[in-house]
């Protein structure tokens, strides 16, 4: 047996110990190298998809990359103080210092070439359905087609080879050797409990809730500003709720004798205590990480409908045109629109209308004014509520939602009239970008003669029927949508479009948010699992005293269910303050989808739970026989 | 052979505790010592001390004249690789590598020729009679053996010292024994200073010479004359001196 062969063997017949740190390897290098395969597809690459996307991806290629080496050097430094003993064992055979980095060094380079080639081949079997999700997300005309990634086969390969020679070097150089009696002592040495004070426990509740105030308070653009402040104040309150406050909560029930005393309670809390330094920073980084998570997918999300939201809304046709006096190709506009809705065979019932502009403030400027029956009978048609004013009172118009309540109300006389909005609607049945105001008939009738008119061509129907797509494009290729004189709208074509930028981001927000919160399960799988020794040996012990199966599984379940859910339901709070700003900010309610996002997360880390429960139960009760 | 200077051994902490004070004793080239006390009296952290696993607070260890407090790391690393070796109560194998390939471990961190690591395996397995199973993983055996197989460990390289912490602890009485009779033919054969610290009587009685310690101070020392029985019983006689009875000191440690 050659010092190689050693090497060789430590890993390979001890499969189970660096299964975790393969695993976790080798699934950073498939997300990478999935992105990858995206990243270089012929389709995408080849400048048929904006360069937007192309420069997003790219980008979070290598925030993946950057991700990836810190995750890879945690996991690698945890799985290494797992193993002091043995390290301790072998420098006791006279390992010098130098021969154990090379050995560390040796098994790197084993296990990351192994997760490489597994990440990649993994990689590969999954492209197909990854290709296909990200088809369907990213609305790309023509179909994302499997190809063999050759390119990013060589650049993860590339990659992550550096990748594992630099930590691996990094790693040995930082594996201290330390005294020889603290490696064999090990895990048996006695850990401190760790000291909470009152005040820094009590500056939890203050940071927090100041930073949850202030983001709650925000309205508007303030959110921008209060951003890194708030941010900060969270994170360190965060820190110290982990590091203080949850001490502190320990410690006070520890003392409470009715209640530590009280059956498994002893086992629980006193473990708890003494693991809680270990913990609590696992827990910050885990909660941190998976906030933003939480915000990334959230906020993409949110965005994502409220713009679609916002087109749709705007714009309840099939098709609109609107043409100004001065269009002198109306007609053969509306033939060609006609020709294409026929050719495309879409129902849609044609009405049109006359808006008309009055001279405001003696000329200053001026504002489309119509009458509620005008405004009515486009709602109507297109099925969006009716307006119902009461004597000599005045509507305004507005066709976006965002700056709702930000639009002053401008009081005016047009044609010597006074016209003052009482209130403002958001509506986009008007088809027009600028705020309009309807006045009851008789107030329009007294209005005398228009400064100018515009002709409306609307043509309703439903909006998802099929060939809209493709008469949309027919329509926006053959007739210029925006001129001075017209302009001609076909809202599913433009929603559609809208999906396909904004799908782009949300799926790289998507894929990087995913990527945190699994990396953020594994962080605690990691915590998990170093204390798997400790806890088979306590159990094993205390089951000598009489306890019984279902006492094992509640203390357990306990101490479980606090590493999963403690950061989690932290973060969980975190991202519900974050996203209710976000509402905030763009004045629209996210609740929908803020519940979607976050009860996904927490329906995944449950499972997750329930996974991890379930193996970590079994390999306890398996110590205990 | 060792020469133990004046060494004290205090753990900081809160209360800082003397674990050990002002001990000071020689073994002779070839002599086999066996160190007993009662629980907490310093006898593991002593070892622990001349096995430069743990650093002295004060005073130095010689063994065959070199200071080996004073030696740099990788020195450390090939002193213990060729001059010392270990045995453990609980014998610390690794268990991701074969019998065979825990008894070469020593030999294969120095480099040596694979050829002449099995050569000398097969040798000492012989001896120990544990050739039937060089090729079993640490689990597939039983604790006589396993205990064995790290003597084999400790002897491959033929150091000039041998360490044992409480060998026979997890041991049965017939297993034990044969344990105690190899190092002592060992011992006998090889001129391996051998120095073993241990609760059991029985055991130390193996030893020509008997040191005791109590509160980390010396206690005492007796002799072996030619009689091992005679010896057993200064041994118990010198153990209900040394605290309370005979039957007070359990021969497994727990």
């Amino acid at each position: 047996m050659t010092f190689r062969q050693f090497a060789y063997n430590n890993v390979a017949r001890n499969k189970r110990l660096y299964a975790a740190y393969f695993l976790s390897s080798m699934f950073t290098v498939m997300v990478f190298f999935t992105f990858a395969i995206f990243a270089y597809h012929p389709l995408l690459a080849g400048g048929q998809i904006n360069h937007n996307v192309q420069g997003g991806m790219s980008t979070a290629k290598w925030m993946i990359y950057v991700f990836s080496f810190f995750f890879v050097l945690y996991s690698m430094s945890s799985f290494l103080k797992t193993r002091k003993r043995e390290f301790g064992l072998l420098m006791m055979q006279g390992m010098s210092p130098g021969q154990l980095r090379q050995m560390v060094f040796l098994e790197n380079i084993i296990i990351g070439f192994a997760a490489t080639l597994g990440g990649i081949v993994l990689g590969l079997v999954f492209a197909k359905a990854i290709l296909l999700a990200g088809e369907h997300i990213l609305v790309i005309e023509g179909s994302l087609d499997f190809y063999f990634p050759t390119r990013a086969i060589l650049v993860t390969c590339l990659a992550f080879f550096i990748l594992f020679v630099l930590i691996s070097l990094f790693i040995s150089s930082v594996l201290r050797s330390g005294k020889l009696i603290d490696l064999i002592k090990g895990s048996q040495q006695a850990r401190s409990e760790p000291k909470a004070s009152l005040v820094l426990s009590l500056l939890v509740l203050v940071l927090i809730g100041t930073g949850y105030t202030l983001s709650l308070l925000a309205r508007g653009s303030d959110a921008f500003i209060l951003l890194v402040p708030v941010s900060i104040i969270v994170s360190i309150g965060s820190y110290l709720l982990f590091t203080q406050l949850s001490v502190y909560i320990i410690r006070t029930l520890k003392s409470k004798e009715s209640f530590f005393w009280n059956r498994t309670n002893m086992l629980l809390l006193s473990d708890l205590s003494y693991r809680m330094k270990d913990n609590a920073r696992t827990f910050f980084l885990v909660c941190i990480v998976s906030t933003v998570s939480f915000c990334a997918i959230g906020s993409l999300y949110g965005l994502q409908t409220v713009v679609t939201r916002n087109v749709a809304l705007s714009n309840p046709y099939v098709i609109s045109f609107v043409s100004q006096s001065s269009d002198t190709d109306r007609s053969n506009t509306m033939a060609t629109i006609n020709q294409i809705l026929n050719k495309h065979d879409l129902q849609a019932a044609r009405t049109e209308q006359v808006l008309t502009e009055y001279n405001m403030e003696n000329d200053k400027y001026t504002q489309l004014i119509i009458s509620v029956s005008m405004y009515n009978q486009l709602a109507a048609l297109s099925k969006r509520p009716l307006i119902q004013l009461a004597t000599g009172e005045t509507v305004a118009i507005n066709p976006y939602s965002l700056e709702l309540d930000r639009l002053k109300l401008p009081s005016a006389t047009a044609n010597g009239i006074a016209v003052k909005p009482d209130r403002l609607i958001q509506s986009g049945v008007l088809t027009v970008d600028e705020v309009t105001f309807v006045v009851p008939d008789d107030i329009y009738d007294r209005l005398g003669q228009p400064a100018g008119q515009r002709q409306l061509y609307v043509w309703a129907g439903d909006q998802e029927q099929t060939g809209i797509l493709a008469a949309g494009k027919e329509i926006y290729s053959e007739l210029k949508p925006s001129t001075k004189s017209h302009r001609i709208t076909v809202p599913a074509y433009d929603v559609n479009q809208e999906l396909g930028s904004y799908g782009a981001i949300l799926f790289i927000g998507l894929f990087i948010g995913i990527v945190f919160f699994v990396s953020a399960g594994s962080f605690l799988y990691f915590r998990l699992y170093s204390d798997l020794d400790e806890d088979k040996q306590k159990f094993h012990s205390i089951a000598k005293l009489g306890l019984t199966i279902p006492e094992l599984n509640r203390v357990l379940n306990r101490q479980i269910i606090l590493l999963f859910f403690a950061p989690i339901v932290v973060a969980l709070l975190h991202g519900a303050v974050a996203l209710t700003t976000l509402a905030n900010m763009f004045q629209v309610s996210l609740f929908k989808e803020s519940l979607t996002v976050l009860g996904i997360f927490f329906l995944i880390q449950l499972i997750y739970f329930l996974i991890v429960r379930f193996f970590y139960i079994k390999q306890v009760r398996s110590a205990i026989r | 052979m060792l020469n133990v200077n004046q060494i004290s051994k205090i753990y900081e902490g809160k209360i800082a505790y003397k674990a050990l004070s002002d001990i000071h004793f020689t073994i002779e080239d070839g002599e086999f010592v066996g160190i007993m006390g009662p629980s907490g009296s310093g006898k593991t952290t002593l070892l622990n001390l001349i096995a430069t696993i743990d650093e002295p607070t004060s005073g130095q260890i010689l063994i065959n004249g070199q200071n080996i407090n004073q030696m740099k790391k990788n020195e450390l690393a090939r002193f213990r690789r060729r001059e010392l070796g270990f045995i453990f109560q609980d014998f610390n194998l690794l268990h991701t590598l074969t019998v065979q390939e825990n008894i070469v471990l020593p030999l294969t961190l120095d480099g040596s020729k694979v050829s002449e690591m099995k050569q000398k395996a097969a040798a000492i397995a012989e001896k120990l009679g544990i050739t039937s199973i060089m090729d079993k993983r640490t689990y597939e055996i039983s604790g006589g053996q396993a205990q064995r197989t790290a003597i084999a460990r400790a002897m491959i390289h033929s150091p000039k010292m041998l360490l044992a912490d409480e060998p026979t602890g997890n041991l049965d009485s017939k297993s034990a024994r044969d344990v105690m009779e190899m190092l002592e033919n060992i011992n006998r054969e090889q001129q391996t200073t051998m120095m073993l610290v241990t609760h059991d009587p029985v055991a130390a009685s193996y030893c020509s010479r008997v040191i005791f310690i109590r509160d980390g101070q010396l206690y005492s020392e007796i002799h072996r004359g030619d009689n091992r029985q005679a010896f057993f019983q200064k041994i118990i006689d010198t153990l209900s001196l040394l605290g309370g009875h005979s039957n007070d000191i359990s021969s497994i440690r727990l």
